[in-house]
């Protein structure tokens, strides 16, 4: 199972060269393709070694079913997202594996609305792969590609317009970014600077591979940290290698969590912009809700997965929100993950509060998070799920995605993973202790049941 | 239009063929292409034409139906896979479906871990010239050549950018059908290089290979129609090496064919019609991929694309003794030729790749088919329709005579070209019974090279079935007009009575 190729909600995923070959992505463009109708279908790509031979495969496939290919290049995920949107295209489809490592690439599909694919899509989409009755166009219906110029101004713009340029600009930050060699290599330094900031950078140069792991968890962020201290920075940001998710780093040097990235977005959404409800999904730090809640503003949870959350912030009329793992949504800019966004409220809640990272830290509720992982078959897994509903009932459930038990201070979640063939638990607490007592109650309960 | 002459091209059309038929295709599911299903069952009770054909040198087929993107990016891993390491160079002509094809070739090859240099649009003789010069291991050129609008083909060029020899090409076939490809892991998968300006050194051996300074002096006016193909940004160059006072047509990469790209004459009438109102010394008329060319005369005749072999040929050899190299079905004109000149000639089955080869092994100085297509070896290794431009205009210039007068000092022959409906392989079931019967021959000898070839004093007489439809095709060739197409008549009825 180590090197499998995934289908499903996030796209085509695979090893290039392994699973993921460009016969297959030429196929699964050609889908696509069929799928939206021949018009015009956004392109681009991170920064991956296999990035340039997956594009040219996809083009093909594209053109086969008499789509337009518009060529974005190297582009952020978000970016793409926004630009498949502005340009009234049929969809589009970005070539990302996102925070997986380097030897991974996959395919995430668009829909005409700049959206991913919802689950309901996504089944319409895969019915057309498997078919394999892709319809191929005449000779002369096969569109040329596009190449777009200056792909990063409507989503640049459309940040711009969101938050208080004048006042970030005067602030004249010092700031230190880790592009994770990846899109924000490109893109990240002219978009910090045109905002008035003083600019050092980690991870900028694009070599195919990254030099750090590409998920921006707190351990894998040491070189942004020294960047920080020995450059006397306000803030560090660590972002992955598509652009869309976010980590900061305190002027100490210190990685404040993924978690807080969410809640000081939200923090000064709700501050600064607008009034309305947040949604986050299931798995996010319970710091989030303690940001709303201290204004008034009340938190829906969604499933797992990017476009379940989008698809709940646009039926609950949602201002802010997105996914613990650092992926914050502000539906105005666009209702998807986005670094660009996250990185332009922090510098602005910086600006306008005018305290360092880690005293705006210090106000926000500090929660202790625990995720284990249970290797598991999928036939016991529904048993184990059972059970837990049976162990907690009464208690305040939310069902979306597994097993999930909020307590007025703590909560855990029971869910089986989209990704690997384990039962993912998650505790949180004020403190350690809780979310461990938390964990092994779950635990307790599955050896009970039997399973 | 004036009469072209005796050497004139008859086509009977007798039996409509359909260029499209019913396919049965097996779409095999992930990563594999559209494969041909077995043909027996297919066939039965249907006339099946072939809309993809597999050879060693390469593929060709129907744009989305038989040439999908995943096949061509798997025709072109398994050449990857056989060169072993790259640069590879990729060109293309200027079709809509080229530009797809290309984005699928250059995956493949850089999934096989094979750098690919992307010349873009690139004429075939200059892409061929360039793999020397550029270090490349090979290349691919996808081009539809003189297939009309639709179809479209990759050819397989290996090391100095000569043909794949058909036993060497047998290997890449085999790699391809064994899908057994070479992928790259991904940190070692090919990377694209921008292609250098490949025009100027090409036409600079050009013009040292030709007399270039006698054809300047001549200050010729000419006609050049690259039926909107890879031509069209190349012929600037070569009108202004040459001095040429081009008046060019249908020179606009529109990724739409002007006409059919066959260089003959029911092609050449724009250009013929063009040069009934401007005066010009010759006009040509090339394929989309400038591997073909036949020209119009100064008086304005569309002459045959049989001439254009016999007239390089008679100018090269008085200057450069050696052997001469054709196909089974080429104009007798071109054997007085080479007698004229005292030059042997060595006979191959039909098909560039058979031609060049021959060429290769037979160290011959000049190698060409009737089809309008010539190759000097000593320049570059596959038909070059700038050099056969430049060839003619350099015999224009140097003997001082007119295009027309270059097609009148040749030997005449009719040629008569007929076809016959039927499945291939009934076909060549009927061509078997006749190379064992004799009557028909009228003591005629009979050679099986490639189909049948019967040759008398007075002309000869080939018939063959048809690689890409299901016909059997007839040429016959004598002095005398009505010899010829009573000789094609016969065996159009004794292969209608077979089939």
């Amino acid at each position: 199972m180590k090197d499998y190729l995934k289908v499903g909600i996030s796209g085509v995923r695979g090893i290039a060269g392994e699973t993921f070959t460009p016969q297959l992505a030429a196929a699964f463009a050609s889908a696509f393709g069929s799928y939206v109708g021949r018009g015009a279908v956004v392109l681009g790509r991170d920064t991956r070694a296999s990035g340039p031979m997956f594009e040219q495969a996809v083009i093909a496939g594209l053109q086969h079913s008499g789509c337009q290919p518009m060529l974005a290049g190297v582009v952020p995920t978000p970016t793409l997202l926004m630009l498949t949107r502005q340009l009234d295209a049929r969809g589009g489809i970005a070539i990302t594996a996102s925070h997986n490592p380097a030897p991974w690439n996959a395919l995430k599909f668009i829909d005409d609305e700049g959206l991913f694919l919802s689950p309901a899509k996504a089944m319409e989409y895969f019915d057309i792969y498997h078919q394999g009755d892709f319809k191929a166009v005449a000779e002369a219906d096969i569109p040329g590609a596009k190449l777009l110029r200056d792909p990063m101004r409507v989503h640049f713009d459309a940040v711009h317009r969101y938050v208080d340029v004048a006042a970030i600009r005067a602030a004249r930050l010092k700031v230190a970014v880790d592009c994770c060699n990846g899109v924000g290599a490109l893109h990240s330094r002219p978009f910090l600077e045109n905002l008035g900031c003083e600019v050092v950078t980690c991870g900028d140069r694009i070599t195919g591979d990254f030099d750090r792991e590409p998920e921006p968890l707190p351990h894998h962020l040491t070189t942004l940290s020294a960047l920080v201290r020995e450059a006397g920075c306000a803030i560090g940001f660590a972002q992955d290698p598509d652009g869309d998710r976010l980590a900061i780093v305190d002027e100490q040097g210190r990685p404040i969590g993924e978690d807080l990235t969410v809640a000081f977005a939200v923090q000064q959404v709700l501050d600064r912009h607008a009034q309305g409800p947040v949604v986050v999904h299931l798995s996010t730090s319970r710091c989030v809700r303690a940001v709303a809640e201290a204004r008034g503003v009340k938190v829906h949870l969604a499933r797992i997965g990017e476009i379940n959350v989008t698809k709940a912030m646009l039926a609950h009329g949602a201002v802010v929100g997105g996914e613990g793992n650092g992926g914050v949504i502000v539906p105005a800019v666009h209702p998807c993950r986005d670094s660009y966004t996250a990185m332009a409220l922090m510098l602005e809640l910086l600006a306008m509060t005018q305290r360092p990272v880690s005293v705006l830290r210090d106000a926000i509720p500090r929660y202790h998070l625990v995720k284990e992982k249970m290797p598991i078959r999928n036939e016991a897994a529904v048993g184990i799920l059972r059970a837990l509903r049976r162990r907690y009932e009464g208690a305040n459930m939310n069902l979306l995605d597994g097993v999930y038990v909020d307590f007025p201070d703590r909560w855990v979640h029971a869910r089986i993973s989209n990704t690997e063939p384990v039962l993912r638990l998650t505790a949180e607490a004020p403190d350690e202790a809780g979310a461990r007592a938390l964990i092994d109650e779950v635990r307790a309960e599955i050896a009970r049941s039997g399973t | 239009m004036r009469d072209p002459g005796p050497l004139n091209t008859v086509t009977s059309n007798s039996n409509k063929i359909s260029r499209r038929l019913d396919i049965a295709f097996r779409r095999r599911h992930s990563g594999s292409d559209f494969a041909m299903s077995d043909w027996g069952p297919a066939a039965r009770g249907k006339r099946i034409m072939r809309s993809l054909r597999l050879a060693s040198f390469g593929v060709q087929g129907i744009v989305g139906d038989g040439l999908s993107p995943e096949l061509v990016m798997n025709f072109a891993a398994a050449f990857g896979t056989f060169l072993e390491r790259g640069p590879i160079l990729v060109g293309r002509d200027t079709r809509h479906s080229s530009r797809m094809l290309q984005s699928a070739v250059v995956a493949g090859l850089l999934s096989t871990g094979c750098d690919v240099i992307d010349c873009g649009v690139c004429p075939t003789p200059i892409l061929q010239f360039s793999v020397g010069p550029l270090g490349g291991t090979g290349a691919i050129s996808i081009s539809g050549g003189h297939s009309p609008m639709g179809h479209n083909a990759l050819t397989l060029l290996g090391a100095q950018g000569a043909f794949i020899e058909p036993v060497v090409g047998e290997t890449v076939l085999d790699i391809y059908h064994a899908r057994d490809f070479r992928k790259a892991p991904w940190n070692a998968i090919g990377a694209v290089q921008p292609s250098p300006a490949l025009a100027e050194p090409y036409f600079d051996a050009l013009a040292r290979h030709l007399d270039a300074g006698a054809i300047q002096r001549a200050a010729f006016t000419v006609v050049i129609d690259p039926v909107n193909g890879a031509g069209c940004r190349y012929i600037g160059a070569f009108g202004e090496r040459l001095g040429l006072r081009l008046l060019p047509i249908n020179d606009v990469e529109t990724g739409h064919l002007a006409h059919d790209p066959e260089p003959r004459p029911r092609n050449a009438r724009q250009a013929a019609s063009l040069m009934g109102h401007i005066p010009a010394h010759i006009g040509f008329i090339s394929s989309s991929d400038m591997g073909r060319l036949s020209i119009v005369s100064d008086r304005g005749e569309t002459a045959s694309e049989e001439y254009t072999f016999p007239i390089i040929a008679n100018h090269v050899l008085a200057r450069r003794p050696g052997g001469l190299v054709t196909n089974c079905c080429t104009t007798r004109t071109v054997d007085d030729v080479a007698a004229r000149h005292g030059a042997p000639l060595t006979r191959t089955r039909v098909g560039q790749a058979y031609v060049l080869s021959a060429l290769s092994d037979e160290n011959g100085v000049i190698g060409g088919e009737g089809n309008g297509s010539v190759a000097i070896p000593a320049f570059n290794r596959g038909f070059d329709a700038f050099l056969m431009m430049g060839l003619i205009l350099e015999a224009m210039a140097t003997r001082g005579l007119g295009a027309a007068a270059l097609i009148e000092e040749l030997p005449r022959y009719h040629i008569v070209k007929r076809q016959v409906a039927g499945e291939t392989h009934r076909g060549y079931q009927a061509l078997d019974t006749l190379a064992n019967q004799d009557d028909w021959r009228e003591g005629g000898a009979l050679t099986t090279l490639d189909g049948l070839r019967v040759d008398w004093d007075d002309g000869w007489l080939h018939l063959r079935a048809s690689q890409t439809a299901p016909i059997v095709r007839i040429i016959s060739e004598a002095r005398e007009a009505e010899v010829a197409e009573t000789r094609a008549l016969n065996a159009s009825r004794l292969l209608e009575h077979l089939l």
